[in-house]
């Protein structure tokens, strides 16, 4: 009697546990765009804002070791590089070349407009991924990430958030200059902290 | 899964080759074959187009080159660029050990391109190109490779992916 409910109990085990692997192999997306198994093993490393004319206004690292440690100043010039590049990979687009968007536009009319290019979403190389979202008003977020972390663009949304409530609402920020605001700091540091600890 | 074009940039930062497999309806398909890019004279026949396609090529190679560097000053010394994704297109990247450059555009949904730009350069450039006697080590004046071979293995190769 004893044993056979140690033996329900082990099957148990065994069927939750292959459950679990199961679903680690195959992650389900909540409705929030997170997963719990993917999430567990990421970090965030760092977080850089340019503004439109290709200044950098805000940098922060999350963790150590991710990146190599940068002075100020070569990251200046990293930022102003990369707002440079940005530009020419929107170009580049092989599919169309400036010359035909117009005619195309000309011919179809307005309402087939095409999409305009979007430069240079995301990044990877062997040690990181950099995950880059321009906003309207042209101001573009760098989130510099472990290789395997997934759903980056919706954290990096988060972040704009955080960026147009505790930046863009401080009566006391002015516009395309260094941010230098602490309820953002404060928010961020929580929200990333929440994301490289899970 | 699509290939728009590949390049080939010598350490020279020279554009040795330059090759495109857009769709036949547009004007600019696959008849820029043996170093198309990297042709300087007036001579040509297109001479637009073949503008066109060198500009390509530099605006390629410079941004290649940034972000390798970029990456590498982030990353650490050890660390490669390996590919980077816009709306439209994604570019693959390998560099060999003697800073050959091999630059793939591919359509967005394509997965990582690095073993299949390795394959290229083990299985056709160090093949067809560098084992051939008679092409040159350096590309002065921009000659680019004319290797009917390399070319033809090229075609097929990328074809079978598609």
């Amino acid at each position: 009697m004893l044993s056979t409910r140690i033996k329900l109990e082990l099957f148990g085990c065994l069927a939750a546990e292959l459950k679990r692997t199961f679903s680690y192999r195959q992650p389900e997306k909540r409705p929030d765009g997170r997963d719990d198994d993917e999430i567990a093993k990421m970090t965030v490393f760092a977080l850089i804002i340019i503004n439109k004319a290709g200044g950098l206004i805000y940098n922060k690292t999350f963790h150590e070791g991710g990146l190599n440690k940068i002075n100020t100043n070569d990251l200046l010039v990293l930022a102003g590089t990369f707002h440079g590049v940005h530009a020419i990979t929107a170009r580049l687009n092989p599919l169309k070349t400036s010359g035909d968007r117009t005619s195309t536009a000309s011919a179809s009319g307005m309402l087939s407009r095409p999409e305009p290019p979007t430069g240079l979403e995301v990044l990877e190389s062997e040690n990181f991924r950099l995950q880059c979202f321009t906003t309207m008003t042209g101001v573009k977020f760098l989130l510099f990430t472990d290789t395997t972390q997934a759903n980056v663009d919706v954290t990096i949304r988060r972040i704009y958030d955080l960026y147009a409530d505790y930046v863009m609402k401080n009566p006391f920020y002015q516009l395309e200059m260094p941010v230098r605001c602490d309820m953002f700091d404060r928010k961020l540091l929580s929200y990333v902290r929440e994301i490289n600890n899970r | 899964m699509v290939v728009y074009s590949f390049y080939i940039f010598d350490r020279h930062t020279e554009c040795i080759y330059a090759r495109t497999w857009l769709p036949t309806d547009r004007p600019l398909s696959s008849s820029t074959g043996a170093g198309g890019g990297a042709v300087t004279n007036g001579a040509s026949k297109p001479p637009k187009r073949r503008d066109d396609n060198d500009n390509t090529a530099k605006l390629i190679f410079g941004t290649v080159f940034s972000l390798r560097n970029m990456v590498r000053r982030l990353g650490g010394d050890d660390d490669a660029f390996i590919s980077y994704r816009t709306a439209q297109y994604k570019l693959h990247y390998y560099e060999t050990p003697t800073n050959t450059r091999f630059v793939m555009l591919t359509d967005t949904s394509t997965m990582s391109m690095r073993n299949v730009l390795h394959q290229i350069y083990i299985n056709l450039w160090v093949e067809y190109v560098v084992k051939n006697p008679l092409s040159p080590v350096e590309h002065r004046g921009g000659e680019g490779v004319k290797n009917e071979l390399f070319e033809l293995g090229l075609d097929q190769f990328v074809r079978s992916l598609m």
